[in-house]
């Protein structure tokens, strides 16, 4: 089975004004999301990042370069991922469509992993 | 991921944003109540960053401890106002964390003197009762400034500027996080006490708007009178409150119908009532007789006791809530106690004598505004069998300012009648 990629970039402004009990319920929304996909063998994977920016290495004229991540000029930043499996884009966006991320004012983006004919 | 993911435990983020505000109060300072809050905030933003992709952690309240520790000492070394105070700080904070994650199954416990210590913060004489009762609902509720504009039937920007004032009014008055000593430590407590029962009223009172965070505010009137309750400064008073709002609450799920309508208390499904509460309401009632000292609580919560004990509307012990009602009345001279007095007069006397009440009532006093009066009138003149001055009563009364659900009640009472809306 194909896997995919959800990026789950967030809109940080959208969270800080949020009540405790508000919070609460947005979590238990995505742990009821991840738990039925879980138990269905669609969920594969997830991971939180961290909330820096991260660093992007690029190599320009034989001398590499560090630089602050693309993110620190935008609200948006990429929070977390998923890794699901899925049959088609179709299928995994079916499944990005139900994600909680959307209510928030996030957005999903999704990628095949390549599996290159190794799957 | 965990492979059974764990579930978080109702208002758990509510009553752990209380606890960690009244833990860094305790060690940044009451003057610092701002930054506290934000630390606080930004813990639980924190948590909604990372669970949804971690999963709940396994003890959620530790972890959030931790990370609000850990965004303290991130404010310290940022801030150079704390310099000479920043080492104490740091100690402290390092201290108590570690000590709540090694006892992490009795958070509750050891915060407790926290919690307590920041509710008598909130309740400060220099602020007005509005304002100790927002201030609480915020810092030890962990209310948003939205739901207490909400549960309170304000505006967000009422509120907003009332807590900002409050804030600004601790400060200069230069309030500390101990406790007062003394004759005002009594007096502090008093204060506390009437500030649980107004945030109570205020969530119980039958107002249209948002249910939902008025019955939270109740809950958490309860929560807070039995914190109170169980702390040192506990006294006789403190659990008879306790015991009240138990009883209360054991009859919130029944007290309203599926449209949001008002159901009078002989005709509420009993078996709705909440027995643990009206167990945890006896519990408090028997604490509460220790002393010689009688206040309102006390007698409120006698009077909820003799309800909750009866099974049926038949079996409700009339002549002792009249009593009650009586040692009420002395001690709190009200029109809507005297009202409720004589509801309990034409069960124990008979129409005649409370008819023969209300007209007193009415001659003595200048209730002429006061929707309650001619409700009441209505319903004894209902009993009697005058539908059209029964009626004329029910009018009178929608005449007056009373809210929604009230006057739907009233409608209702008036329909029964046989009459035509």
């Amino acid at each position: 089975m194909p896997k995919f990629m959800l990026l789950l970039h967030d809109n940080v402004d959208g969270f800080a004004a949020m009540s405790p009990e508000q919070m609460q319920k947005v979590i238990e929304k995505y742990v009821t999301w991840g738990d039925r996909l879980r138990s269905s063998g669609v969920m594969h994977d997830g991971q939180k990042l961290t909330d820096e920016p991260g660093r992007v290495i690029r190599s320009k004229g034989g001398e590499v370069r560090v630089t602050d991540g693309p993110y620190s000029e935008t609200k948006e930043v990429l929070g977390g991922y998923y890794t699901i499996n899925a049959g088609s884009y179709d299928d995994a966006i079916a499944v990005a469509r139900t994600c909680p991320h959307l209510e928030y004012g996030g957005t999903i983006e999704v990628r095949q992993v390549d599996a290159m004919g190794g799957e | 991921m965990t492979a059974d993911a764990h579930r978080l435990v109702d208002h758990l983020f509510r009553e752990r944003s209380g606890q960690m505000v009244a833990w860094l109060t305790r060690i940044f300072g009451p003057a610092h109540l701002d930054l506290v809050e934000e630390v606080v905030q930004d813990t639980l933003v924190k948590a909604l960053q990372q669970w949804p992709f971690t999963g709940v952690p396994q003890n959620p309240a530790g972890w959030l401890f931790q990370v609000a520790r850990n965004g303290a000492l991130d404010v310290l070394r940022r801030r150079s106002s704390f310099r000479d105070r920043a080492d104490t700080i740091a100690r402290e904070l390092t201290r108590s964390a570690e000590r709540l994650q090694r006892h992490d199954w009795r958070i509750d416990d050891l915060i407790q003197d926290d919690e307590v210590q920041m509710i008598f913060l909130c309740c400060h004489p220099a602020l007005s009762r509005d304002a100790q009762a927002a201030l609480s609902l915020k810092t030890v509720g962990g209310f948003s400034v939205q739901e207490i504009a909400r549960a309170f039937l304000t505006s967000d920007t009422t509120v907003a500027q009332r807590l900002v004032r409050a804030k600004r009014q601790l400060r200069a008055a230069n309030a500390t996080f101990e406790l007062p000593s003394g004759e005002d430590l009594g007096l502090r407590l008093e204060a506390v006490l009437e500030v649980i029962y107004l945030l109570f009223n205020e969530g119980y009172a039958a107002r249209d708007g948002d249910a939902l965070v008025r019955d939270d505010m109740c809950r958490e009137a309860l929560r807070l009178a039995r914190v109170v309750a169980a702390s040192a400064v506990a006294t006789p008073a403190a659990h008879a409150l306790t015991a009240l709002l138990a009883f209360q609450s054991a009859r919130l799920p029944a007290r309203v119908d599926d449209e949001g309508d008002v159901v009078l208390l002989d005709e509420q499904d009993r078996s709705r009532w909440d027995a643990r509460l009206i167990a945890m309401g006896f519990a408090h009632l028997e604490r509460s007789a220790a002393g010689a000292v009688m206040t309102p609580y006390h007698v409120q919560a006698a009077i909820a006791a003799a309800h909750a004990r009866a099974t049926a509307p038949g079996d409700t012990p009339w002549p002792t809530i009249l009593r009650l009602y009586d040692d009420l009345l002395a001690l709190q001279p009200s029109p809507v106690v005297a009202l409720n007095r004589i509801v309990a007069i034409w069960k124990v006397r008979g129409l005649d004598s409370a008819e023969h009440e209300l007209q007193a009532l009415e001659d003595t006093t200048r209730l002429n505004t006061y929707y309650l009066l001619p409700a009441v009138k209505g319903r004894l003149l209902a009993a009697r069998g005058e539908v059209e001055r029964a009626r004329e009563a029910f009018d009178a009364a929608l005449q007056l300012p009373c809210s929604e659900p009230e006057k739907r009640l009233l409608r209702r009472l008036r329909e029964r009648l046989g009459c035509r809306v």
